[in-house]
């Protein structure tokens, strides 16, 4: 099991885009994704789920990844938080 | 090491939420006395005190961060003393921060120790209802505010009136059983995320979350309010989750149950829950499938267990003499009559 902190970067947070982003990512690998907001945690593959954690901008997730692949699903992720999910920072 | 789900609670409240909670949603009569500031106060814990002997000056062990409540045996103590007397005493109480003061049975409350709580900030309440009722209702609201809740990834829905909550992997069909159960008459509570709370004894309660609500999500047609489409009888806004159904590709080395429907449990905030491992194969109707579990569980509940009667009838049967090979179920066609 991994456990990865996060930032979220772009300005406009965890809106509808970046939430698929995130779950098109996650659906990729066989490993259990969880994301957590303080002590709420959902499942990193429903995009309902990652909506639910309404992120803004700054808001520190920790990202639980648990499977085989896990470690490159972990950098996946990771690097789309970096990025910003492509959008304006 | 393996992943644990978190559970979360909250913290505190204030006492302000609390009366209105208890005005609106628990439907109890309480009228503020004075207007000491009721946002900034908070209630840290669902316990109850009553301060008969704070009130008489033993303030040891005195558990002043819980909301204290004057029932007739205080309210009686107090009127029995001379003036000064019942001010040293209340004073006893409203040196330290409690909370807020509540005075039940609609006991009359002297307008000089209203003053001297609200001197200090404390609210102080009267409501009409006899203390055991109040302290029960009371007692009620803040064990759910203070109740410890997880997330649960799955969908909840009402069917014939059990709680039934699907689990299983991402992309297994959970909301499209979700919807087609939906169609079929029964009611959703929550889809993808549920909210899922302990109460007291073996209960867990599901709701959706405030944002999220009846939406659900189907892969291929995105976002579907259920509510808007489907209209009230849809949707309800609370479930005990009653059964738990996993649903998981077929695995030819698992061996499944044959007999009993209900042989494992599921832990949702330490409570087990009868779990259905549901494996999905070709031609299954999971909906139809997820209806017969209701049932099955309704006519368990009213004392009927399949499995046990046909047990006993194979029982029956063995020990008989004579029928030692499957007779026909009818003695005698008399035509296609029933």
């Amino acid at each position: 099991m991994i456990e990865r902190q996060v930032t979220v970067q772009n300005r406009a947070g965890i809106h509808t885009r970046p939430a698929s982003m995130i779950v098109r990512t996650a659906s990729q690998f066989d490993a259990d994704v969880y994301i957590q907001k303080d002590n709420y945690e959902i499942n990193g593959k429903s995009v309902i789920g990652v909506m639910t954690l309404a992120a803004e901008q700054g808001a520190t997730l920790t990202l639980v990844v648990e499977g085989e692949d896990e470690d490159e699903a972990a950098d996946a992720l990771v690097e789309l938080f970096e990025d910003g999910f492509g959008e304006e920072m | 090491m393996s992943h644990r789900p978190k559970t979360f609670q909250k913290e505190s409240i204030t006492v302000e939420f609390m009366v209105r909670q208890l005005r609106e949603s628990v439907g109890v009569e309480i009228e503020a006395l004075n207007d000491a500031d009721a946002s900034t106060r908070d209630v840290t814990e669902s316990n109850l005190h009553r301060p008969g002997l704070a009130l008489a000056g033993y303030v040891d062990l005195f558990t002043h961060q819980r909301v204290q409540i004057i029932g007739n045996t205080e309210s009686r103590y107090l009127n029995h003393l001379d003036a000064a007397a019942r001010e040293d005493a209340f004073e006893h109480l409203t040196q330290f921060p409690v909370p807020c003061i509540i005075v039940t049975a609609g006991n009359p409350f002297e307008d000089g120790l209203v003053d001297r709580a609200a001197d200090e900030g404390i609210p102080v309440y009267r409501t009409p209802l006899p203390t055991v009722r109040f302290m029960a209702a009371l007692r009620g609201f803040l064990t759910d505010q203070f109740a410890p809740q997880r997330t649960v990834h799955g969908s909840l829905v009402d069917v014939y009136g059990i709680g039934i909550l699907l689990i299983g992997k991402s992309g297994i069909g959970k909301s499209e059983v979700a919807l087609d159960l939906v169609e079929r008459g029964h009611r959703l509570v929550a889809d993808d995320v549920v909210i899922a709370t302990k109460q007291e004894g073996p209960i867990v309660m599901g709701s959706g979350t405030d944002l999220v609500q009846h939406f659900m999500e189907v892969r291929g047609l995105g976002l579907v309010d259920v509510r808007a489409m489907f209209g009230i009888r849809a949707i309800r806004f609370q479930k005990r989750i009653e059964v738990v159904v996993n649903m998981q590709l077929w695995d030819a080395d698992k061996e499944y149950t044959r007999i009993d429907m209900i042989e494992d449990t599921h832990d949702i905030l330490g409570v087990d829950l009868p779990m259905v491992q549901l494996p999905i194969t070709p031609g299954k109707n999971i909906t139809v499938i997820c209806e017969v579990i209701a049932m099955n569980y309704l006519l368990r509940h009213y004392g009927y267990d399949p499995a046990e009667v046909f047990t006993e009838r194979l029982r029956d049967q063995i020990r008989s003499e004579g029928a030692s090979v499957p007779a026909r179920g009818i003695e005698y066609f008399e035509g296609d009559y029933e």
